[in-house]
């Protein structure tokens, strides 16, 4: 879901750095040294920044093969399991295998269009 | 792509974000440190995770860059990035204009404007922001988050009808109508709601006063009503100074009209708190304005977050709470209530695109395979092709989580057979 208001997807909220900023937000919550409200307000700049800076600053490559055991396709959202994936670095040093990896992409359209 | 790369991608965009909310806080009066409290926090837990390695790690704390003073004045930013202005500064430019002023750090000076620090107020937040000096009646009707103060506003409203009714009274009557202001005053500081409105109503027309409350108060009239007068004058004085537009309903006019809004949609659980044990509407001309000021920026908030979609579960309960109270009162709000409440999911269901609910039930749905945990991209598609059954598609801006490493990609291709 895109946060009304900013066109930005709370995707990333779910990766490490989304989920330690969470982390980090809700002691501080319980501690009561902040609101809930600001904490929402952290993550929407959080959802803008982390969409921005990837972006802007990352110009890494990168392919994969695998086999897919799981595709979804709801809302826009694609949701792939794959099984023995191999990733392959741009520069091709290194590969990482992988038994199994969750694929969860939204359209990068939509934070163009609206 | 490379592991080494996610350190400083990551620190970047934890220093942009903490910049970025630096104002959110100041808003909220929450100490700075407690920003940086937060940004340790947040890169303590990042290092325990040990996905990658990050630039804090060797050195206890990675020294704030050195802040160059830009952004020092209000007037809005060149609007060439304006996707990029946060929605969050309008308020401090605008509620806050010392603390716009004030510089904030950057982290490097390569973005001048893209740090959410350039103060460009949107457009839609300008000509909503006046509202904030304006009358509680305002504040109340703007939507769901009025509630959140509805306490608050509800009170100084109903005393302001008071004042004004008595006001015009004085006026037109002169210490004639000293009996109907002290019925005014009686009956809003020992009565309930109700009652206040009926003072008013007698007021209107003096010779109808109720005769009991006449003899109650004929004693005491005497000797207070000189005092009660200046008091009520420099009380005008002062309500009528944050509520300018009330100018409509001037006080030759009895303030009748704006009195009974205010107090039949506004008066109920107003009385209870701040009227009751106080008494002294003197007060309540500061504790109104604060209180419509926080207004604003929780509905700002609200605004922020899709209409009340991540509303906290107490503000949630709070809302719930209001409207069941004033289904208890047996009045026409009854029907306002429950309507709101519809209305607010109405919205959410508007502002949700629902894309990624999605993900969050799936996940649930796969945490199963809880390994599948560990490894996961998150990225946006550009493209999903699929041929029989070989599937290619094109990825971009991606974290990928995998054997307790974290890589970030700018695009990535996946060709993978079902």
């Amino acid at each position: 879901m895109a946060t009304s208001g900013t066109n930005f997807y709370d995707l990333y909220r779910h990766g490490s750095l989304g989920v330690t900023l969470t982390d980090a937000l809700d002691d501080l919550i319980s501690a009561e040294r902040i609101d809930p409200q600001l904490a929402i307000k952290v993550l929407t700049q959080f959802d803008r920044i982390v969409a921005e800076s990837l972006q802007d600053r990352v110009k890494a490559r990168l392919t994969f093969k695998g086999s897919l055991d799981t595709y979804r396709f709801c809302d826009e959202v694609w949701t792939f399991l794959i099984k023995n994936v191999t990733f392959k670095m741009d520069n091709g040093q290194n590969s990482v295998h992988a038994d199994k990896v969750k694929i969860v992409s939204c359209s990068a359209k939509r934070t163009d269009e609206k | 792509m490379s592991n080494t790369t996610v350190g400083g991608v990551y620190e970047h965009i934890i220093q942009e974000v903490i910049n970025a909310v630096r104002v959110d806080f100041e808003e909220n009066g929450v100490d700075d440190g407690v920003l940086e409290e937060l940004k340790k926090g947040w890169q303590h837990k990042l290092s325990q995770l040990n996905v990658a390695q990050f630039p804090w790690d060797p050195k206890p704390e990675p020294p704030p860059p050195a802040p160059p003073v830009q952004a020092s004045a209000p007037p809005p930013a060149p609007a060439q990035q304006p996707q990029q202005q946060p929605p969050s500064n309008y308020a401090q430019a605008t509620l806050s204009p010392q603390a716009s002023a004030q510089p904030v750090s950057l982290p490097g000076g390569s973005h001048p404007n893209g740090n959410g620090v350039a103060i460009k107020p949107d457009p839609g937040m300008l000509k909503n922001d006046p509202v904030i000096k304006q009358e509680p009646g305002l504040a109340n009707a703007q939507g769901p988050a009025g509630h959140s103060v509805y306490n608050n506003t509800a009170n100084p409203g109903r005393g302001m009808a008071a004042q004004r009714a008595a006001q015009a009274l004085e006026s037109q009557y002169g210490p004639r109508a000293a009996a109907s202001i002290n019925a005014i005053h009686m009956g809003s500081q020992l009565n309930t709601a109700h009652q206040p409105q009926q003072g008013q109503r007698l007021g209107q027309a003096p010779q109808q006063i109720n005769q009991q409350q006449m003899s109650q108060q004929q004693m005491n009239q005497q000797q207070m009503s000189q005092q009660q007068m200046n008091h009520q004058y420099r009380q005008g004085v002062m309500q009528q100074r944050p509520q300018p537009q009330q100018g409509p309903h001037p006080g030759t006019s009895n303030g009748l009209p704006a009195a009974q809004v205010d107090g039949s949609s506004d008066g109920f659980e107003g009385i209870l708190m701040q009227r009751g044990p106080d008494g002294r509407p003197v007060e309540m001309g500061r504790v109104e304005i604060d209180s419509i000021i926080h207004a604003q920026i929780a509905a700002r908030a609200k605004q922020m977050e899709g209409g009340g979609l991540m509303l906290p579960l107490k503000e949630a309960t709070r809302h719930r709470g209001t409207a069941s109270k004033k289904s208890g009162t047996g009045n026409p709000s009854q029907v306002d209530g429950p309507d709101d409440d519809f209305k607010d999911e109405d919205l959410d269901d508007d502002a949700i695109n629902s894309d990624l609910d999605d993900p969050d039930d799936d996940k649930d749905d796969d945490e199963d395979d809880d390994d599948s945990m560990g490894h996961m991209m998150l990225c946006m598609y550009d493209k999903v092709q699929r041929v029989k059954n070989k599937w290619k598609c094109t990825l971009k801006d991606g974290v990928l989580t995998v054997n307790g490493r974290e890589y970030v990609f700018h695009k990535a291709t996946g060709e993978y057979e079902w």
